[in-house]
């Protein structure tokens, strides 16, 4: 019996529930003051299920803070991303993993650079060049940069699965008089299939959350992302806590959607840097 | 083979477009931030040569120092919060039976999936120093312990840093239990017959052979402690005073607010080589070789 408990761990069991309750009693405390009024959530009901629930906040966030704008910008920003890095680093790996030329190595090792520089660090050069090149307030003054960021590691990932595919998949496209383009289209692509689903999620979820170069390059309110447009405390709305905890759910909801939905893959997006940076 | 794997029309296209974005967008700035930390800069004029004096200015600076040291402050709370939190979350979840390992997973990692910002205005609600769910929590506790935890000066930074190591707990969390996962169960069972304690056998046999992911750890853990920026930003703008700014916020602040994009680039550079300098250091502090199994 003695033996079973000590086993069974308690005290790092209990643990592992009270970080749970840690880690997700925040957002559950705003989901539901995003369904109070200050009243409740100041008051009388700090931290329990709200009394009455008060959908009106949401339509209030939905009117009040521009949340469809930012919504749109967000979806068209992120998707343009995911579809923009997906086809460069793809081509770019498959390149550098199968086909034959001087100089591929050290082209890989040029782009995994990028891998190893923080957005952060080249903030101003970049405010300049977007400057330069006439691109301030327009969408590809974000879609670029982000898809430049993410191409070195999408493309390594697709390297590691392009190695893996044995070579005479190739020999017999090529025996059977198919082209290069059509070997790469038609025989390559569907056999990367479920690593180029795994790399839409994660940088899927990169655009979506990104917030320093946004901060750096959009002040338009029209072109506004969500991780942008959300910075109420700063503007001019500080008081009504309820539509603010709506509009703060609303911008959450996609990427959670998505989480709950394709945890494995999620966390497999997620943890496969590892194994690429270690 | 030679030819058809050859073929010099393919491989442009299918090389060019990353090569040029990427050494426009990436690269490019990379050798201007190192560049431009050498002139007196106000970003539209030519500038002016200046050698070495920005640097020179900048280890003069006490607001350098507040920024320097905050980092390090940082990054010491996201490696120690992160990176011990999600040892002994993971190495518990992988070593015992636990219902609802699935729930547990999903709870630990949901905050990583939410956007810097909404994170941050949660937390500045929970903070504060009214209204605030912690100050709440105290007053229901019956202690009268109610605090603005970001106006003082003092607690500010680790309040900022609090809010990071809880967002991205998770992330280590999940790369701890895949590495735990991959070693073979014989090296625990060894442990367990020999009468070693659990956390013990952990310390010396499993942990040791997670190596490789610690080291992506704590570079991951101390470079974005460095780096960080869009805490500081959202929550405090620097303040109280400059008392949570970071090298990242004053190289923000230096050029987009003050317009002095040599002394920014600076201290940019500086970090640069600082995080170099870290990732350096972990890969030899923590051994090198691969083990195989």
């Amino acid at each position: 019996m003695l033996k079973r408990i000590r086993k069974k761990q308690p005290v790092f069991q209990l643990f592992l529930w009270v970080y749970a309750l840690i880690s997700l009693y925040p957002l559950v405390w705003m989901l539901f003051y995003s369904l109070k009024d200050n009243n409740e959530i100041f008051v009388t009901n700090p931290f329990g299920f709200p009394t009455h629930l008060r959908f009106e906040n949401y339509r209030a966030a939905m009117s009040q803070f521009n949340v469809p704008q930012y919504f749109l910008n967000s979806v068209l920003v992120s998707v343009a991303t995911v579809v923009g890095t997906i086809a460069l680093a793809i081509m770019f790996a498959y390149s550098v993993a199968r086909l034959r030329w001087k100089g591929k190595t050290a082209a890989q090792m040029y782009v995994v650079i990028g891998m190893f520089v923080p957005v952060q660090v080249i903030m101003i050069p970049l405010a300049i060049l977007v400057r330069d090149f006439h691109l301030t307030n327009t969408y590809l003054s974000l879609i670029l940069p982000y898809i430049a960021f993410n191409v070195s590691f999408a493309s390594m990932v697709f390297y590691g699965f392009f190695r893996t595919i044995p070579n005479d998949l190739e020999e017999s496209a090529c025996i059977d008089g198919a082209t290069i383009y059509q070997t790469f289209r038609i025989v390559m692509l569907p056999l990367v299939k479920p690593s180029i689903a795994t790399m839409v999620i994660f940088v899927f979820l990169a655009a979506w959350n990104e917030f320093p170069i946004a901060l750096m390059l959009i002040s338009k309110e029209t072109l506004k992302t969500l991780p942008l447009g959300l910075l109420f405390f700063q503007g001019q709305f500080t008081t009504d806590w309820g539509a603010m905890g709506a509009a703060m759910m609303i911008a959450s909801l996609p990427t959670v959607l998505i989480y709950v939905f394709f945890s494995e893959q999620v966390e497999k997006a997620m943890t496969v840097g590892s194994a690429v940076k270690g | 083979m030679n030819r058809f794997l050859g073929n010099k029309g393919a491989i442009a296209l299918f090389t060019l477009p990353t090569l040029l974005l990427f050494t426009v967008i990436v690269f490019w700035p990379i050798l201007q931030v190192f560049y431009r930390s050498m002139y007196e800069w106000d970003g539209l004029t030519v500038g002016q040569f200046i050698g070495l004096d920005n640097f020179a200015r900048m280890f003069g600076d006490r607001l350098f120092y507040t920024s320097l040291y905050n980092g390090l402050i940082f990054a010491a709370v996201l490696a120690v919060l992160q990176i011990g939190i999600g040892t002994i979350l993971a190495l518990t979840i992988a070593g015992t039976a636990v219902k609802g390992k699935k729930f547990l997973r999903i709870s630990y990692f949901i905050p990583v999936v939410l956007s810097v910002t909404v994170v941050c205005q949660l937390w500045l609600a929970m903070y504060n120093g009214e209204y605030g769910l912690i100050n709440k929590i105290f007053e229901v506790l019956g202690l009268s312990y109610r605090q603005d935890w970001l106006s003082d000066g003092k607690t500010a930074i680790y309040a900022i840093a609090i809010v990071n190591a809880w967002q991205y707990m998770g992330y280590h969390f999940a790369l701890l239990l895949a590495s735990a996962r991959s070693i073979p169960e014989q090296y625990l069972e060894a442990a367990r017959i020999d009468g070693a304690e659990r956390w013990k056998a952990h310390w010396k046999v499993t942990i040791p052979l997670m190596a490789e992911t610690y080291k992506f750890c704590f570079v991951l853990a101390i470079t974005g402690g460095l780096n960080a920026f869009a805490n500081m930003y959202i929550m405090t703008s620097g303040g109280p005073g400059t008392e949570t700014y970071t090298l990242t916020y004053m190289m923000y602040r230096s050029a987009f607010r003050v317009g002095e994009y040599g002394y920014g680039s600076a201290s940019a550079a500086f970090l640069v080589i600082e995080c170099l300098i870290v990732t350096f250091a972990i890969n030899k502090l923590i051994a090198r070789e691969r083990i195989v199994y």
